[in-house]
């Protein structure tokens, strides 16, 4: 307690030296006790600490100078004016990659306290590239953080297809494979493992930019470029961001009261080998996808709630209870405006079935399926879809306590809804399967806001790459992106 | 006074640096902290701090071929190069302000005593344990309110204050330790005319 008490009273010296700026002559300490003075001494000349981000960055700039002045063969090249400054997770690990993909040749690096390289130049060929660990303090964020990069790294040399092939063994991954094109190139494009997509690429014939527009125009007369294979879509037709995923016993029945009550065309089942549990169901209602499976041991039965949009509240409701789905509430109007039902169907999952009001209409905020969330800490989960997905709150209305009463948040083009949880709505988490063009960066995001890991992420057989989350508030998500297309 | 193997090892840096600028980072390295804390004590603020401490690396480095080695330390070079940037920038804020009176406002001596220990002292921030580190660079450095660092760190107010306490009770130990074992590698406290 004394030194509690002791902490204290340093701080209100502390407080009064860091807020009285002027010139060092005029500097007085304040009037402290014997047993803080020697503390406050050191206090007063510490206002004079140089910051350490200045001290790296002088290094830095006189390093730059001397680096031009004591390496000739630099100092007599004519110095690149425009050099790209690549921000990438692990710089170190990167410039290791580029000199193995690439030949890169190291001229410089400083590293700062904490190890991380807070500058670093390589030579490619005659250029010159300048990289950095991330800074996010700084502003300096690599592809992976912010889920890609917009520039792409274009190289030009002798013999592609070798170059190519180190890359690939470097551990680059191909995006487009290498081809001989109309202008005069054969070339190809390949990710390295920070995010970036190198272009890279040998010239075959030297042509004119006039000589390129011809053999444009040629190929657009005879209908196009010829089409390439189909690149693979990350997000597979018809999906949206979300998808709820229903995991139950009785998959079977369930898929067969969607059709009866809800209108559910079935897209697919893939039954479990020698039994008739099925493992993956999709089904369709209206513009929505719903996915299903019979419960297993890692992915248990649970209930979840969804608002499920229709023309006909009244009819649907009627056509729910006969194919067996138990009434929750009469279709009513709500205080909030909305003519709403809710049925529980035969594997527990709640349906707050709600009107839109002009029939056909419809936003992505009316979409058939929205997932319904009510959760314990609805305020928390919030924070940490902006953070782990980047959410926007598209509404958010909160009681006076500061809890969340109704919330709509928009990840990527799907809204959920969200409110706390209380005596009358139970805690209902979800089961989200939410497609993404860029799973690892996703992925990598909600396991640092500190989603837990029930699968890591994989390249799974169905041509999916993918994995298993668990949220602080009882949600699952699997991010995945669609990489490859396989046939069943 | 002085230790002859500092001095011939602080020379063979100078001397290696005079033929390879490129090794200059070790003689920046072993000043900064002298050239900082002599800057600062004279100057108001930190940008004018920073901005001098720049000036006077670069003109060293670009001086540095024309460095005689007489003996005294290159910290006194470096300080002496300093003493006439402050004087400089004084003179020119007095013309900008059509003040012509304080022309001559520093005093020809550096306390190079003084210089020591507040240098030593700015070295020895950057080896106090991480969590005392950052709670001292960011209230004396950074300038920040216990507030803004609780906030920033995850931790309570009284959590920051004691880890500032630790900190500067920590350097006082510290400080204490060094000055008793360091009484042979001051420098001379008159540094008045040579190199230059």
């Amino acid at each position: 307690m004394a030194n509690q008490s002791l902490s204290e009273q340093l701080d209100k010296i502390v407080d009064a030296l860091v807020a009285r700026p002027g010139a060092a002559s005029s500097r007085r300490e304040p009037k402290v006790g014997a047993s803080l003075r020697p503390l406050a001494k050191i206090a007063a000349q510490l206002r004079d600490l140089p910051a350490q981000d200045f001290k790296t960055r002088l290094k830095l700039d006189l390093e730059r100078r001397t680096s031009v002045a004591s390496k000739p063969a630099v100092a007599t090249e004519v110095r690149q004016t425009v050099v790209p400054y690549v921000c990438v997770k692990d710089a170190a690990a990167a410039i290791d990659f580029y000199k193995n993909a690439f030949g890169a040749v190291e001229v410089m690096r400083l590293v700062g306290p904490d190890k991380k390289i807070g500058h670093a130049e390589i030579r490619i060929g005659n250029s010159v590239i300048y990289l950095s660990d991330e800074f996010p303090d700084h502003g300096a964020l690599s592809p992976q953080t912010l889920g890609g990069s917009p520039v792409r790294m274009s190289l030009s040399v002798d013999d592609v297809d070798a170059v190519a092939g180190r890359a690939v063994a470097a551990g680059a991954k191909e995006v487009r494979p290498i081809e001989d094109q109309f202008y005069g190139e054969r070339s190809g494009q390949f990710a390295d493992p920070f995010g970036y997509v190198w272009n890279i690429s040998t010239v075959k014939e030297e042509l004119s930019g006039a000589e390129m527009q011809k053999r444009m125009d040629d190929i657009m007369k005879q209908g196009g470029f010829p089409t390439a294979p189909p690149a693979v879509k990350p997000i597979p037709e018809g999906f949206h961001t979300l998808t709820q995923y229903l995991a139950v016993n009785g998959a079977a029945t369930l898929i067969d009261f969607f059709k009866e009550a809800f209108g559910a065309v079935e897209a697919f089942r893939v039954p479990r080998a020698g039994t008739q549990l099925i493992m993956h169901a999709q089904l369709r209602i209206g513009d929505s996808i719903l996915e299903l499976a019979d419960a297993t041991g890692e992915f248990g039965a649970r209930a979840v709630a969804n608002i499920l949009h229709v023309d006909d509240v009244g009819a649907v409701y009627q056509r729910a209870l006969k194919a067996g789905a138990t009434s929750l509430s009469t279709p009513r109007e709500q205080p909030y405006g909305d003519l709403e039902a809710g049925v529980k169907d035969p594997a527990g999952n709640q349906w707050y079935l709600t009107a839109i009001r002009k029939t056909g209409h419809r936003t992505e905020d009316t979409r058939a399926i929205l997932p319904h969330l009510s959760l314990v800490g609805a305020a928390e989960f919030v924070e940490f879809t902006k953070r782990a997905f980047g959410a926007e709150e598209a509404s958010m209305h909160k009681a006076p306590d500061g809890k969340v009463v109704h919330a709509r948040l928009r990840i990527g083009d799907s809204i959920l809804a969200v409110g706390e949880a209380s005596d009358e709505r139970a805690a209902l988490p979800a089961a989200l399967h939410m497609y993404v063009p860029n799973v690892d960066a996703v992925y990598a995001a909600a396991v640092r806001e500190g989603a837990k890991v029930l699968r890591p992420l994989r390249d799974e057989p169905y041509g999916d790459r993918a994995a298993s989350l668990q949220d602080a508030f009882g949600n699952l998500w699997f991010p995945s992106t669609h990489v490859k297309d396989v046939q069943f | 006074m002085k230790d002859r193997s500092q001095d011939a090892g602080e020379r063979r840096l100078v001397e290696a640096a005079q033929k390879d600028p490129g090794r200059f980072g070790e003689l920046y390295e072993n000043n900064f902290e002298r050239v900082y804390a002599y800057i600062a004590r004279r100057v108001g603020d930190r940008e004018e701090a920073q901005d001098l401490t720049a000036e006077v690396f670069h003109q060293a480095l670009a001086n540095l071929a024309r460095y005689e080695w007489r003996g005294l330390p290159f910290a006194a070079w470096l300080l002496r190069i300093a003493s006439n940037a402050i004087a400089d920038s004084w003179k020119f804020k007095a013309r900008e302000q059509g003040n012509p009176s304080s022309d001559e406002p520093l005093s020809p001596d550096i306390d190079m005593e003084d210089v020591e220990q507040r240098a030593r002292l700015f070295r020895l921030v950057t080896t106090l344990p991480d969590d005392q580190r950052r709670v001292i660079d960011m209230r004396f450095a950074q300038e920040k309110s216990i507030r803004e660092i609780a906030k920033e760190l995850g931790r309570t107010d009284g959590a920051v204050k004691q880890l500032q306490f630790r900190g500067l009770e920590t350097l006082r130990d510290q400080l204490a330790a060094s000055s008793a074992k360091k009484s042979t590698g001051k420098l001379a406290s008159k540094s008045g005319g040579q190199n230059g």
